[in-house]
């Protein structure tokens, strides 16, 4: 068993945490005051290859694997989640649905400008009666010819307004549901019959942008469905398996930053006569925050590695996310108490922390769904089969 | 156009803390870090190599961890790396270190520009790139913000009294480069992959280079260190008004 990571990787976080700390750390209140990511920080990003961490060189990717890729969000979580969502929903869900069941000439057209930061990719599948229950899909495909029409609407989709290329999911066959009946398309945003619709105002990640999107009868040539006709449930959730792992690492990254924040203050802030770090009570939370970092650390990189050797991990990722987003909301919670009043103020870091930490309970599938995953995997093993 | 650089690691100065009083380095995290104005060094040469074209040969000294610094250079666009690597360049003063380099520049061979910091962030004596362009006998500018390249010279802009001052010299010459000169360039995160991945830095010893034992003798032993005294803490003021009554009552004012 060797747990340290390979040189490259060590090199890759040191040029990660630098780019994350002179480019986006200075960004970071400004971001979430004014509701966007900076698209000269993206473009300084996708110049060093940051839009394509985890795919291979020939797609023009920086060929790092999932494990890169949780290095980088966990660096840039540390500092900026508005950036690590729009980062993710372009690379971990938008693209990857591309770079796991695209054909080489859809690679090619598709995943080589995403992964080179030319275009931004989005995620569509969630829908104002399907969320977590997918298989309620409304959006409609219907064949004609050699092209698809698509009608309907898909709503909080993270990129909506500014991506170029979105992995759409919709309805083929009625009769058959979410196995069978549901079918992946690459749209691009150009296309007529393609609409941004309403802007979400959310409580945090609010530099990411978050919208609905509407689909007017816009034409998809056949050639542009992705992987089989039918098989889009399973599309969705192979990559939404992988976008858990690095949610997790996002996770990581802030409740790391909030615990060195939370030090630093507890050593500088005195009361009675010392500083706060003396006391047991500040020490106890320092402790057990610390505890369930490393704990969600190695979970986090035990699962990167295990997608990355081509094991199965979907439990694995699952609990990455359900895990990282409830560490992340309790230690950054806790982290805000050890910083008193100054961590209520609009003004300090850990008070947007807080808010950006609670989306992760909620997106990329509800901690609820994440239990019901795990436990019916595990049933699954003495044979009982618990999924409705 | 073909142009060296050479470069060193320093210990992260964010990774320890010095104790005055105690008279002791505490180090918290041992992290070595490409010596600043030697990335500067390299950032002025492949800033050249994006404008004219030119071959980026990048030379350290230092244990197997120099193997980081060289893949970084090789990362940020370098186009060779090579480590100085014998355990017998481990002694080495400033003066041997030049020696060492200026081997290895013939070595490289046809070379016009050699850049590199115009001091090390740990020892901080800046003695290597004077010292090397002597052992090269060529024309030296120390401290430089900016180099470019025009018609077989080097022009070199560096602080002058109060203003800036550029310096012209023929090639081929060697310019140091202060810290904070220029931004380096980030590393691309596929060449990083890569530089560990399928690259491996040359390795050249003593013997490649003809160094002879004699040759790599220190000319300076070090008897002891001492520490500058420690400084003392000023004191917070809450108000202009209190600064005030503090001047007037140590009758500065």
């Amino acid at each position: 068993m060797d747990f340290t990571f390979a040189p490259e990787y060590v090199a890759l976080r040191k040029m990660f945490r630098e780019f994350a700390e002179e480019e986006v750390r200075p960004l970071a209140k400004t971001i979430d005051r004014e509701h966007r990511v900076p698209h000269e920080t993206l473009k300084k990003g996708a110049k060093i290859g940051l839009l394509g961490v985890p795919f291979p060189t020939k797609y023009g990717g920086m060929g790092a694997g999932e494990t890169g890729y949780c290095i980088m969000m966990e660096e840039f979580g540390r500092v900026c989640t508005s950036t690590i969502t729009n980062i993710g929903a372009h690379i971990g869900i938008g693209a990857m649905a591309i770079y796991l069941d695209g054909t080489e000439a859809q690679k090619n057209k598709y995943l080589t400008p995403l992964a080179s930061g030319e275009k931004i990719a989005a995620f569509a599948l969630t829908e104002p009666n399907a969320g977590s229950d997918a298989a309620a899909i409304r959006t409609r495909a219907v064949r004609e010819g050699d092209s698809y029409f698509l009608d309907g609407s898909k709503i909080y989709i993270t990129n909506g307004p500014i991506a170029d290329i979105v992995s759409v999911f919709a309805v083929t066959d009625p009769s058959l549901g979410a196995r069978g009946g549901v079918t992946a398309f690459i749209v691009e945003t150009n296309w007529e019959g393609f609409k941004v619709g309403t802007l979400e105002n959310k409580m945090g990640i609010r530099g990411s942008s978050t919208s609905e999107l509407i689909f007017d009868n816009l034409r998809v040539p056949q050639e542009n469905i992705l992987g089989q006709t039918g098989l889009g449930f399973i599309t969705a959730m192979k990559t939404l398996d992988l976008g858990r792992v690095s949610l997790g690492a996002g996770c990581l990254g802030g409740a790391q930053a909030a615990l060195e924040a939370a030090m630093q203050w507890a050593k500088a802030r005195n009361q009675f006569g010392a500083s706060i770090a003396a006391k047991q009570s500040i020490q106890w939370m320092v402790a057990d925050i610390a505890c369930e970092i490393e704990a969600l650390r190695s979970l986090v990189y035990r699962t990167a590695w295990m997608a990355d050797s081509g094991q199965p991990f979907s439990r694995e990722a699952a609990m990455c996310k359900l895990y990282g987003s409830e560490v992340a909301s309790r230690t950054i919670n806790k982290a805000l108490q050890i910083h008193g009043s100054l961590g209520y103020s609009r003004d300090h870091p850990i008070e947007r922390a807080w808010r950006d930490a609670r989306i992760s309970e909620i997106f990329e599938g509800t901690n609820e769904i994440q239990r019901t995953v795990i436990a019916s995997e595990l049933f699954k093993e003495i044979g009982v089969r618990v999924r409705s | 156009m073909k142009i060296v650089v050479a470069m060193k690691q320093v210990l992260d100065p964010r990774g320890f803390t010095v104790n005055r009083k105690a008279e002791k380095i505490f180090v918290n995290r041992e992290e070595w870090i490409t010596n600043p104005a030697d990335l500067c060094a390299l950032e002025a040469a492949l800033a050249l190599k994006d404008k004219l074209g030119a071959e980026v040969v990048v030379l350290s000294g230092g244990p197997a961890r120099a193997g980081d610094a060289l893949r970084d250079a090789w990362a940020r666009g370098a186009d060779r790396a090579i480590h100085l690597s014998d355990k017998a360049f481990s002694t080495a003063d400033g003066c041997v270190a030049a020696r060492i380099l200026a081997k290895a520049i013939d070595k490289v061979g046809a070379v016009d520009l050699v850049v590199c910091g115009d001091r090390a962030l740990d020892t901080g004596a800046g003695e290597v790139g004077p010292r090397l362009a002597e052992a090269l006998g060529w024309p030296q500018v120390l401290g430089a913000l900016d180099v470019s390249v025009q018609d077989g010279h080097a022009h070199a802009v560096k602080p002058d009294g109060a203003g800036y001052a550029e310096l012209e010299v023929g090639l081929p010459a060697l310019v140091t480069l202060a810290a904070g000169a220029n931004q380096p360039r980030y590393p691309h995160g596929g060449r990083i992959m890569e530089s560990y991945r399928q690259y491996q830095p040359e390795a050249w010893t003593a013997p490649d280079l003809g160094l002879s034992e004699d040759e790599l003798k220190p000319l300076v032993d070090q008897r002891g260190q001492s520490f500058p005294p420690e400084r003392q803490r000023g004191t917070l003021l809450d108000s202009p008004e209190e600064l005030v009554r503090l001047l007037k009552r140590n009758r500065v004012i």
